[in-house]
């Protein structure tokens, strides 16, 4: 038998093993525990405000607290907003306008994108003359950079095209730790609570748990049956939350290593785009490409609510750290914040 | 599977070994424990209390006045 063929005969016998070592541990269901559970009532959230000024697709949108959030566009521009007044704080040209992601420091003081241009440039909001310029541009990634997430005012991942996520160091410029396993284009990334370890998802229909200090993969969740385009931690960071092409949403426990539940309905038959828990994750907020938002119970895995007014697809979400509101964003232009 | 070659291959099947090793915890504690401290966090939940959002910063509480 051939080296190769060996191999991936142990990796096939590994998976097994892993299946195995999956169902020894599953001597309880959600659905058992949840039973007796009454679905939540009926959600129904209010358009607030809404956020205009982008002159075409808003890719994404993160909260820099439960106030300010920073919303990217293919017009080639980030805006930072306040959400309250729905003034733009910022409004940052970019050099390359096909932009797929936007982060905004916990600090408050730095925002980030990238996207065709496969780069992660990280802008300083708060510079001595008043004016937003890019602090540093981070380039290795081989292909397009499909989310960025901050760790601290020197440490931001990001996930690519390229099959990798990279934990950088923004001083320096250079590529801290690679983390590479995906057999797909990585599409999302989430940073625990605790800041210790990450999740991505891919176009290998699985998601991911990293340490962020060592570079292991620790976990490898399975079952969706088309690409991963969203990904988040549950707010108590013992569970994850994926959104993917192929309509559901999926639970999965850490502890446990394996999917709890499936979140989806034979009426949508369209891929998820977005996700984002509620303050107690007892809510999920999911935008579709059939231009809503829908609601979960995440225990009992009903549809509680839905967003409607977006004229196009729902191409973002997040929800405040305080969980007071959620903000959409859309390929008609517009952000609208609900609550 | 087919595309990797056979460093990569290598890595795979290193990394599958690992993710073997990780200590699994009974669903019948794990779920539990989640499910406890999701429904002690609902009463904090301002989508879920209405009570919370009573004061609602993206909400005029009062009409203009022209002092």
């Amino acid at each position: 038998m051939g080296e190769m063929e060996q191999l991936r005969k142990e990796a096939e016998s590994l998976k097994d093993e892993i299946t195995a070592a999956r169902k020894a541990v599953q001597d309880l269901t959600l659905q058992d525990h949840v039973a007796g559970t009454a679905v939540v009532g009926r959600v129904q959230l209010k358009t607030r405000k809404t956020l205009r000024g982008h002159l075409s697709k808003i890719y994404a949108v993160h909260w820099g607290d439960s106030k300010l959030c920073v919303s990217a566009s293919q017009d080639g521009k980030l805006i930072v907003w306040d959400s309250y007044t729905t003034n733009k704080v910022h409004a940052i040209p970019l050099k390359s306008s096909w932009v797929m992601t936007c982060a905004y420091a916990p600090s408050g003081n730095m925002v980030a994108c990238g996207g065709l241009d496969n780069m992660c440039s990280i802008y300083n909001l708060k510079g001595k003359d008043g004016n937003v310029k890019v602090m540093r541009e981070l380039a290795a990634h081989t292909g397009y950079l499909s989310c960025c997430r901050f760790l601290n005012d020197n440490e931001i991942i990001t996930s690519s095209g390229d099959c990798t996520c990279v934990l950088w160091d923004i001083e320096t410029g250079s590529q801290k730790t690679v983390f590479a396993g995906h057999l797909g284009d990585c599409m999302s990334l989430g940073v625990a609570p605790d800041f210790n370890t990450f999740i991505s998802g891919a176009c290998d229909f699985t998601a991911k748990l990293w340490d962020i200090r060592d570079g292991q993969c620790r976990q490898t969740f399975g079952g969706h049956e088309s690409d991963i385009n969203a990904i988040g931690f549950f707010p108590n960071g013992n569970a994850v939350i994926t959104g993917s092409d192929d309509a559901s949403c999926k639970l999965y426990d850490l502890r446990s290593d394996q999917e709890l539940i499936t979140y989806q309905d034979s009426g949508i038959m369209c891929g998820v785009t977005s996700l984002a828990p509620s303050f107690s994750g007892r809510l999920i907020l999911a935008g579709y490409d059939d231009f809503n938002c829908n609601i979960w119970d995440s225990l009992k895995a009903e549809r509680v609510g839905v967003l409607s007014g977006h004229d196009n697809r729902v191409s973002c979400i997040g929800v405040t750290p305080d969980g007071m509101a959620c903000c959409t964003g859309s390929w008609d232009s517009f952000l609208k914040i609900w609550n | 599977m087919d595309e990797l070659d056979e460093t990569q291959l290598k890595n795979h099947v290193d990394s599958l070994k690992q993710q073997l090793q990780f200590n699994r915890e009974k669903t019948s504690v794990s779920i539990p424990e989640l499910i406890k401290w999701i429904e002690e966090k609902m009463n904090e939940d301002p989508f879920l209390n209405p009570d919370i959002l009573k004061e609602n910063p993206w909400v005029e509480s009062s009409k203009c006045v022209i002092a």
